[in-house]
């Protein structure tokens, strides 16, 4: 990289703070509202007047726990396992099409490919009779598998990008070294794995929590409504009272953990990312 | 990448594979592979085949969930119902504009976010990308709720901030405020995505091309327009597809600030109200199908005419 | 629940695609004791689940019943249900509903019948329009639980102002209040999001006016025949013309909502609404708590509908909630008994004052408690009686979006507009058309 002049390194970081400030407002905003009073909801000004916690407690042990406690249950179990079940079926069809040369190979990842650009919308009809008919309905199950249209996709790619790049080598000098094949597998090849399923994890897991067509359509209770769903049922002090502030509360208590993932794990996720879709 | 001699394959191979071992060999790495990947493949398949077949099967029928016994099969009626329909036509307007829209703004925006991140060093880096990496990963709908809220005559602080915006306007009155508002939720969320990509393509500009370039005398500009964008196009036609074909499938946006009001419904919007709120499931079926091809057509159109390597976009080399 | 969800995980951790196996796992009741009736309910403050344990200590033993909310908006409750009972549903025992839904509910075979002696006296003593709403083909269907109506408020001091004698309240027309309003500078507080309250709205101007929207609404889907387009519905369109010329509809009306309405009659941006009962118990909440000016509250005044024309009375919104059966309810006996419980007159009594929405048995209003809590007990009573229930058809849903895609923006109503609205209907009806 060449020296930049100090003017330019000032307005390289203007820029970067635009882009923090880009980033954070509208999640401080919505940070912002949740802090507000009922009464205060509706001031119209970015700030609160006064800070108060009572929209958490709503949604913690009020009015809104009933339904917000059980769909973050819900949400937590559906993508956790969504996720780990793709992580799973992709490791194995990563490792295949990454090191096995077999007839196939450009169909699975064309399809991995079509699949990521299907409408999800198209999948919710047939689904939904289907699911009816053989009990899946409102069930955590019945979310779970449409997820996996959602989760695979992305984890073989990302994950067979990622292994490309294994020096698979080191495992056979390894064993030449002496070490057993599972030892070999185990000493060499996880560690270098590792980061590459971990990281499809992660993104697996942003992909899986970010859905809300599936989860309004396919759920109808607290039995396997996932939260974004059960934002619509929440209410206000009465029957007409739009629950501005408890959807605001929902909506941070869900950013958390997502924005926790990318503050530790960022430099993985940007590598993630960019390796599973453009690889030079 | 060649056939290359893998210990596992080997174990495969050993008890039964004393004649003709080449093809053996092949045989069982294809099997092997099949095995491996062939779970995963299966799911793809059953999980958006099978939806498919049975929404052609059903668009074909007048069909409405509370009255089964009305159903009746009316072959492509629905199809000619909805091709008639003005909604549909503004629904597909509306929905090619926010992905004509929102895709352009994410790539210059998200370009010049990547310029940003790819010069500015040291300690500020992680900070940059772990920012941006907060609108990719927030939850759509909370997106919505936020820009929604920001822009609300109720709860609202946009209409003060906005220049030239009188106190009391109403952004979701009017179609073309409220489709402003809707990319402007859906542009906030997904250009961290693209500005990633597009970084991963600026790292692979050679800097020697730039310093060359630079003792030639050209100006940044020409540096910009000569060297790095066409070093980077590749990875731009694969950002575009993808983003382009999500935000043709645009909803969650749409459902939470509109729910379709003030002409903004989208063609995912439309489906969702046919099948699930007014359960005409044999019509709905017919408006996902028609999706569903628009998407075939964009993607047709992105290989063919644009040239989009699908190999590159399948990271293959 | 626990133990439900626990076995899907396992179920799932088994094997996830073996979808047959986990079938069993649907229903979270059965087994032994007492059996376990799910109400699904609207949202509202806690009150129908404080009626279920009340019903549920009332049964001593003999069922517990647990709630489950359904989504907030009236069209995506119906939905909600109406996937379930489709789908056969056998763990819905009893759920709130909307009357405009009913008739969908009770012609598709989703509301188990009422015994003829229970039906009895279930509509003794209740309000007419109420008993209307749940009733379909002549039988009662469901249970009448909560009767709203929409009352017009208005601000005392300024309707004085304006030369209005709120003596004769009661005989205010649309017309003299949009003048009213227009000379004090104010607005009217109408619903004009395109949402259920559009057609809340156009129903009841079309009804005041004299006419119907739907002729014969329980004729087949192919032979009905609409009102909209008549001199009842030009009338309406009158109003809402009316409304836009004298600039008298406020800010942002075309996302108002009920709650809307309530907070800027509360902030003191309107001179007059139309609005559920609501909105006193919130208004006096909110000059308790000082975020609204106590001389506005003290300046809140009602009265009956505004009417259409001047010598006819008004025909005002007619809302609520019923209870009704499931069909596919295993429990059908015990539910019955709790439907018969949670309507009693001491739990809509109840559930008028901790909730705020108006009960349906009359009797309810001569107790001193809610005459308290709502110094308008004898208006809601009196627009209870002359309201007229929205059209009864199994189509309500169809109907109903297609007048608020056609009426709203309020703006853009003109002399057209029942016309353009009763053949966009009818194609609806017909399934020519996308909604």
């Amino acid at each position: 990289m060449g020296a930049l002049s100090t003017k330019e390194k000032v307005l390289w970081y203007i820029g970067a703070l635009l882009i923090v400030l880009y980033a954070l407002v509208p999640v401080a905003w919505i940070v912002s509202l949740s802090l507000k009073s009922e009464a205060d909801l509706s001031n119209r000004s970015f700030l609160p007047t006064n800070v108060t916690w009572e929209n958490y407690g709503g949604i913690f042990s009020g009015t809104a726990s009933d339904l917000f406690l059980p769909a973050l249950r819900n949400s937590v179990i559906t993508c956790l396992l969504a996720t780990l079940i793709a992580v799973v079926l992709s490791m194995f069809a990563a490792y295949a099409i990454a090191r096995l040369n077999f007839p196939g190979k450009r169909l699975i990842l064309t399809s991995a490919l079509a699949v990521a650009v299907f409408p999800v919308i198209t999948m919710v009809t047939p689904l939904f009779n289907l699911w009816r008919q053989i009990g899946l309905y409102d069930t955590i199950p019945g979310l779970i598998i449409p997820y996996l249209a959602l989760t695979l996709p992305i984890s073989i790619w990302t994950m067979s990008a990622f292994f490309r790049e294994i020096p698979w080598d080191m495992e056979q000098a390894a064993q030449v070294d002496g070490a057993t094949s599972w030892q070999a597998f185990r000493k060499v090849i996880v560690p270098l794995a590792a980061p590459g399923v971990f990281t499809t994890a992660i993104i697996a897991f942003f992909i899986a929590w970010n859905d809300f067509v599936f989860g309004i359509s396919l759920t109808s209770t607290s039995d396997a409504q996932p939260v974004p769903a059960a934002l619509s049922s929440f209410t206000g002090s009465s029957y007409f009272v739009q629950p501005t502030g408890a959807i605001s509360a929902a909506a941070v208590i869900v950013t958390i953990p997502v924005v926790l993932l990318a503050l530790v794990f960022q430099r993985r996720i940007v590598a993630g990312l960019t390796n599973g879709a453009v690889k030079g | 990448m060649t056939a290359v001699t893998t210990p596992q394959v080997e174990i495969a191979n050993s008890p039964r594979s004393k004649r003709r071992r080449g093809t053996d060999r092949s045989r069982q790495e294809a099997r092997l592979g099949w095995y491996l990947a062939g779970p995963a493949f299966v799911i793809l398949v059953l999980v958006t085949g099978y939806p498919i077949v049975q929404a052609v099967y059903d668009s074909l029928f007048s069909y409405r969930l509370t009255a089964p016994d009305d159903r009746e099969f009316i072959g492509l009626s629905n199809y000619g119902v909805i091709l008639t329909d003005s909604l549909w036509w503004e629904a597909l307007a509306n929905t090619a504009l926010i992905t004509v829209v929102t895709v352009a703004v994410e790539l210059v925006l998200g370009f010049a976010l990547a310029m940003v991140m790819h010069k500015v060093l040291g300690f500020l880096r992680p900070i940059l990308r772990t920012a941006i990496l907060v609108p990719y990963a927030i939850i759509t709908v909370v997106s919505a709720y936020a820009w929604q809220y920001a822009f609300s005559l109720t709860t609202g602080f946009m209409n003060a901030v906005v220049p030239g915006v009188p106190e009391n306007f109403d952004w979701f009155a009017n179609k073309w405020t409220a489709l402003t508002v809707i990319c402007l939720s859906e542009i906030w969320k997904t250009t961290p995505f693209i500005s990633l990509l597009l970084l991963a393509g600026l790292a692979q500009v050679p800097e020697d091309m730039h310093e060359a370039a630079k003792v030639d005398g050209a100006t940044a500009r020409e540096r910009l327009f000569r060297v790095t964008l066409p070093n980077m196009k590749a990875s731009i036609m694969v950002a575009l597809l993808f983003r382009a074909l999500d935000a043709f499938r645009i909803f969650d946006n749409v459902y939470i600030m509109t729910n379709g009001a003030a002409g903004t419904q989208t063609v995912s919007s439309l489906a969702y109200n046919q099948t699930i709120s007014r359960l005409e499931i044999g019509l709905g079926s017919a408006v996902s199908v028609l999706l569903f091809l628009c998407v075939l057509l964009i993607c047709f159109l992105a290989i063919k005419v644009f040239r989009v390597d699908l190999a590159r976009a399948r990271g293959e080399n | 629940m626990g133990s439900a969800w626990r076995t899907r995980v396992g179920a799932v951790s088994a094997g996830v695609v073996l979808a047959g196996s986990l079938a069993a796992c649907g229903d979270g009741s059965g087994g032994s004791g007492p059996p376990v009736l799910t109400w699904y309910t609207n949202p509202d403050a806690g009150g129908q689940a404080a009626i279920a344990e009340r019903c549920t200590a009332a049964a001593d033993g003999a069922y517990t019943i647990e709630t489950s909310v359904l989504p907030r908006d009236a069209a995506a409750q119906r939905e909600q249900l109406m996937r379930r009972l489709a789908g056969g549903d056998s763990s819905i025992d009893l759920m709130s509903l909307d009357p405009v839904f009913v008739p969908e509910a009770a012609e598709a075979g989703f509301l188990a019948p009422i015994p003829d002696d229970l039906q009895q006296s279930l509509t003794e003593g209740i309000a007419e329009g109420a008993v209307q709403g749940a009733t379909w083909d002549g039988e009662l269907v469901t249970a009448p639980f909560w009767a709203n109506t929409q009352l017009l408020w208005y601000r005392e001091s300024m309707a004085r102002a304006a030369g209005l004698d709120p003596a004769e309240a009661q005989t205010w027309t649309w017309q003299q209040i949009i003048d009213a309003a227009a000379s004090q500078d104010s607005a009217i507080g109408v619903q004009g999001t395109r949402a259920e309250s559009m057609t809340v709205w156009v129903n009841a101007l079309i009804e005041s006016a004299g006419g119907e929207i739907i002729e014969n609404p329980d004729a087949p889907v192919d032979e009905i025949s609409l009102g909209i387009d008549s001199p009842a519905g030009e009338a309406a369109a009158d109003v809402m013309q009316a409304i836009t010329a004298a600039d008298v509809a406020g800010p942002g009306i075309d996302n108002r909502d009920e709650a809307a309405t309530a907070d800027l009659f509360e902030q003191g941006g309107l001179m007059f609404a139309v609005n559920w009962p609501f909105v006193y118990a919130q208004a006096q909440q909110g000059a308790e708590q000082g975020t609204v000016d106590p001389a506005i509250f003290e300046d809140y005044a009602w009265t009956t509908y505004p009417r259409v024309n001047p010598e006819d009375p008004s025909a005002p919104p007619l809302g609520g909630i019923n209870v009704g059966v499931g069909a596919f309810s295993e429990h059908q006996q015990e539910a019955l008994a709790a439907m018969e419980c949670i309507v009693s007159p001491e739990n809509q009594a109840l559930y008028m004052i901790s909730d705020g929405n108006p009960a349906a048995a009359l009797e309810v209003y001569d107790l001193p408690e809610v005459r308290e809590a709502y110094p308008m007990a004898d208006v809601i009573r009196e627009s209870l009686q002359m309201a007229a229930p929205r059209p009864q058809t199994a189509y309500y849903n169809e109907v109903s979006t297609g007048i608020q895609y056609t009426w709203q923006p309020v703006s853009a109503v003109s002399d057209a507009t029942p016309q353009i609205s009763e053949q966009f209907v009818l194609e609806v009806l017909r399934g020519e058309r996308l909604l």
